[in-house]
């Protein structure tokens, strides 16, 4: 097997590790810096040292954060006292884009998966108990994942809750707004015909 | 549903090959040993499924040497005319065409496109370990239900989890481990619930058709039963909850669905220990019957019923009761010796005519390429499909 010069394999190992990223794409993406422009690979470079110098976790929420908190806990208009908690950063980009959660949000960073080695005391979940008090939570909305993971993660936090007297809510599953009932998965569409509700008529 | 014609390339021995199998009754494969015939059924059946019923690796089913395999079929449909075609790469995923559009979800084939396949393995059911007795009921029970397999598959994610996590306590209870523990409790014991409960329905209506196929291949009736029997009893979080320390300790999940048993009985006693080889296989495949029938009346249309070689190991009277008990579908059975008394074959094709093994380097007909018809409006047949 011909073997890469050192800088060029560790270049190639690193890469290797993100991921998604496989030996193949690592090392075409290898091959890619080492032919581009030097100050486009620079950029890149200096790109990834200055978010991993000044981009931390919010003291709060756990979210990412340029500073000690991130700037929805650092906007005084969300409200206090309903809290949405999510398995990852990139969860509370997705539930921003809804626009119709004015409170504050909880990173858990992970969901609990024994096959992964996750458990309650890997996950932010005594930061979230010890912010129920100070910021006087009525509400916790249970937005992990709605996998078996997401489910028993939801389900652990629930009863850690309701023992401390907070409202807690799940979110609801059921089918994409837009879509065709014919195109829904018989799953989804159980659980939507679970999930129904009253009309008022 | 029938096969009208079956093309194969580099699928196993057979480099290439094609077939046109009798719309209805049987059609008799016939060759020595070693000349492909199993290969045949399992190409049509993979078709289907996508996955080999001699639970092959993926990789032995391209012809060695060739990047590719592919199958192509062109059915009957209650009249409407479907051109299957699906590509088995390795490395890689398969490609699957209906009509020349790709087909993105297998499930979307699979309930349009049953396949009831019998072959001497099947014994095992009998035979062999609960665990093949069970697959015998998900199996069924999947192809008839898709939330069936979905809480299946969810059952096994969730037992991972629990042993896993089991594994991690070393036998210790911290508050820490209970509190994850009941999370996973709560969800298998809703999963564990349904699938046991679905299991026992589906043993409920397995039961009259297993009796009544037992009893035209045997020639006798009432000496056979099936049962469902659970490893708990009452509530399965209430079980869950008495077994706890013992499961610490041994570190394993010892209720729940994937410790229950399908009972199959026979003059009274387990049939697993009890009965004969003849009488196990005659028991194997009145279930394989059963199940075929249950599934045709769930989906509606008759499964191609592939036999591999079945009626080797039945005396003369039970194989012709055993063709007799046949659904009136397309049957292809494969067979090294020719027919015996009182089998009535539509078409017998001789193995060793349908195509090219192993060896020969000329392109062939049935191996050109995928067309995906959807981009570019009108299809391009290769020449074998327009034969």
């Amino acid at each position: 097997m011909a073997v890469y010069t050192p800088a060029v394999q560790r270049l190639i190992d690193e890469l290797g590790k993100l991921p998604g990223i496989g030996p193949k794409s690592a090392q075409r993406i290898a091959f890619y810096l080492l032919r581009a422009e030097r100050v486009d690979v620079l950029r890149l470079a200096d790109a990834i040292r200055s978010a991993k110098e000044h981009v931390s976790f919010c003291q709060r929420c756990w979210n990412v954060a340029e500073g000690p908190e991130c700037e929805i806990c650092a906007d005084p208009r969300r409200e206090a006292g309903t809290i949405c908690v999510v398995e990852e950063p990139r969860d509370v980009v997705a539930v921003e884009r809804t626009g119709s959660f004015h409170g504050r949000y909880h990173v858990l960073q992970g969901a609990i998966s024994p096959i992964a080695g996750i458990g309650p005391a890997q996950l932010k979940v005594k930061e979230l108990l010890e912010r129920l008090q100070p910021e006087a939570v009525e509400e916790v909305i249970l937005c992990t994942n709605p996998n078996y993971e997401g489910e028993a993660t939801a389900m652990y936090l629930a009863r850690q809750l309701h023992e401390r007297g907070v409202r807690v809510t799940r979110i609801a599953s059921g089918l994409p707004v837009g879509g065709d009932l014919e195109y829904a998965d018989e799953l989804t569409l159980g659980r939507a015909l679970e999930g129904r509700r009253p009309v008022e008529g | 549903m029938h096969v009208e014609r079956l093309w194969l390339s580099d699928w196993r021995c057979w480099e290439v090959a094609e077939l046109a199998p009798s719309a209805t009754g049987i059609t008799l494969l016939t060759g020595p040993n070693g000349s492909g015939k199993t290969n045949v059924l399992e190409a049509l059946a993979w078709l289907a499924r996508r996955e080999s019923f001699r639970a092959a690796p993926r990789d032995v089913l391209v012809r060695e040497g060739a990047p590719q395999a592919i199958v192509r079929g062109r059915f009957d449909s209650g009249g409407r005319a479907l051109l299957v075609e699906a590509e088995c790469n390795v490395p890689g995923r398969d490609r699957v065409l209906v009509n020349r559009q790709p087909v993105r979800h297998h499930r979307e084939l699979q309930a349009s496109f049953p396949v009831s396949v019998f072959t001497p393995d099947d014994l095992a059911v009998v035979k062999g370990s609960p665990s093949e007795r069970r697959a015998v009921l998900d199996e069924t029970a999947s192809s008839i239900s898709a939330s069936f397999a979905e809480a299946r598959a969810g059952l096994d994610r969730v037992l991972r989890q629990r042993a896993i996590l089991l594994r991690q306590a070393s036998g210790r209870l911290t508050a820490e481990i209970e509190d994850t523990l009941a999370v996973w409790d709560r969800q298998l014991s809703r999963l564990g619930e349904e699938v046991a409960a679905r299991r026992e329905a589906l043993v409920a209506a397995l039961r009259p058709a297993f009796e009544s196929a037992y009893g035209r291949v045997a020639g006798e009736r009432g000496s056979v039963s099936l049962s469902y029997t659970r490893s708990w009893s009452g509530e399965l979080d209430a079980a869950l909850a008495a077994h706890r320390g013992e499961d610490l300790r041994r570190q394993v999940t010892s209720v729940g669905p994937h410790r229950d048993e399908l009972v199959i009985l026979h003059a009274g006693k387990l049939a697993r220990s009890h009965a004969s080889q003849g009488e196990q296989r005659t028991l194997a495949l009145a279930l394989r019957l059963a199940a075929h029938t249950l599934v045709e009346e769930h989906v509606g249309t008759a499964p191609i019923l592939l036999l591999d070689d079945v009626l080797s190991e039945l005396d003369d009277y039970r194989a012709a009761a055993l063709i007799e008990a046949v659904p009136s579908a397309q049957v292809i059975l494969a067979a090294a010796s020719p027919p015996r008394l009182g089998i009535d074959v539509a078409t017998t094709i001789d193995v060793r005519e349908i195509g090219r093994r192993l060896g020969a380097t000329q392109g062939g007909g049935g191996g050109a390429p995928l067309v995906d018809g959807g981009e570019s409006g009108t299809p391009m047949c290769p020449a074998a499909v327009e034969s």
